[in-house]
């Protein structure tokens, strides 16, 4: 019976070998596969979470977006109630024909924006001696409004801006059944 | 073999050394995920993530005035009531800036008032970008806490690793006693302000 060489590199199997340098190329793809895997559920909710990419709607364009037809009704502003010197009051209304009647579910986080030409955004605030017409609602009265299929109802709210931006803003609408899509409207023409 | 069994228990005591010192040198989570510092100085702009703050003003008073629902209500403390005058506006989009935090030279850190209910020139603030927004902190703190203290600002309570505004608080006058050099009796904070005073 003879006796086992010694296990050097150039005595071992070089099937072996080939799985050893197969096992070390799997880890380039297995590692940032696990990785993916682990920051899945977090990018996934990061992202529903925000307003990141705009879809851009033209002025008098009525466009479906979280079960319903979304189309900017009016955008006005002016010196108007108790603001800061440099400031103006801006009011946004959508006119929404509703298509999925769950609005609990489909407009959930819903969020009323400008954005302008900087990418800066607003979010709607409160204005004393300023208020939103009759018949508009704003987007949480309007989830529990128990508006039916086919019922058109007035979205809006009222703003502050700075004078500076006022010349680029657009109102713009997150819905959470949506994200990260958003909508930004043109503003009507003067 | 003997020393090969030497060399292994050399090994694992090491082993056993290293780990225990990592073990009781590791930063605690809340450390690790701290709000990140931004320091600044008062009266300058300090941008933190999402705002901007400048520290306008200091007040210092044995009592404080608030009217509330068509009556006073006088505030006593055994310390020193500060009231920081702040300016806020947002840096990109509309935001809440709801915390503040008197710390003392000696890392004690007070929280702001919850004696003066609820009031809209006190945090939480909302601010919008382009918009300066005045905004008070009402702090009550011992007197032997001012001198070399900061204030901390940030967005929100806990925001793990999200700005925090550190403005130190040198440009205050204080006597030999490290009290401040003047003390109001009495602070009513729904006088109008004063224009021009610092």
């Amino acid at each position: 019976m003879s006796e086992l060489p010694p296990r050097t590199e150039a005595t071992t199997p070089q099937a072996e070998r080939t799985w050893r340098r197969r096992g070390l190329a799997a880890l380039v793809l297995l590692l940032p596969l696990t990785l993916a895997e682990a920051s899945h559920d977090s990018v996934r909710e990061w992202l529903h979470g925000e307003d990141l990419i705009a879809r851009d709607v033209d002025f008098g364009q009525s466009v479906p977006f979280g079960g319903s037809d979304w189309k900017l009704a009016d955008l006005r502003g002016g010196k108007a109630g108790r603001l800061p010197d440099n400031a103006f009051a801006v009011i946004a209304t959508f006119s929404v024909t509703v298509g999925d009647p769950d609005l609990q579910k489909k407009w959930l986080g819903c969020k009323l924006m400008l954005t302008d030409a900087a990418g800066r955004r607003w979010l709607p605030d409160v204005i004393s001696g300023v208020s939103v017409p009759d018949g508009v609602v704003n987007c949480t009265s309007a989830i529990f409004s128990g508006a039916r299929k086919g019922d058109v109802i007035t979205v809006g709210d009222t703003f502050i801006v700075p004078e500076n931006a006022v010349k680029t803003i657009r109102p713009a609408i997150g819905l959470g059944s949506e994200r990260p899509w958003y909508l930004r409207f043109q503003r009507p023409p003067k | 073999m003997r020393v090969r069994a030497i060399g292994n228990l050399a090994i694992l005591a090491a082993t056993v050394a290293l780990s225990y010192g990592m073990q009781v040198t590791k930063p605690h989570y809340a450390d690790l995920t701290a709000p990140v510092p931004i320091d600044g100085a008062m009266h300058d702009w300090v941008r933190a993530r999402s705002f901007d703050v400048r520290l306008d003003k200091i007040v210092f008073a044995h009592t404080l005035k608030s009217d509330r629902f068509g009556t006073s209500k006088i505030l006593t403390t055994s310390g020193v009531w500060a009231v920081v005058t702040t300016s806020l506006t947002a840096t990109s989009t509309s935001t809440t800036v709801a915390d503040g935090i008197w710390q003392g030279p000696t890392g004690l850190r007070y929280r702001v008032t919850e004696r003066l209910g609820y009031r809209s020139d006190l945090p939480p603030h909302d601010v919008d970008p382009g918009l300066e927004k005045r905004g008070l902190y009402v702090f009550e703190v011992p007197a032997d806490q001012i001198r070399g203290a900061s204030l901390l600002i940030a967005a929100r309570r806990f925001a793990p690793l999200d700005a925090q505004a550190r403005i130190r608080l040198d440009a205050v006058p204080v006597g030999a006693d490290g009290q401040p050099a003047d003390i109001l009796p009495e602070y009513d904070l729904d006088a109008p302000p004063a224009p021009g005073k610092t």
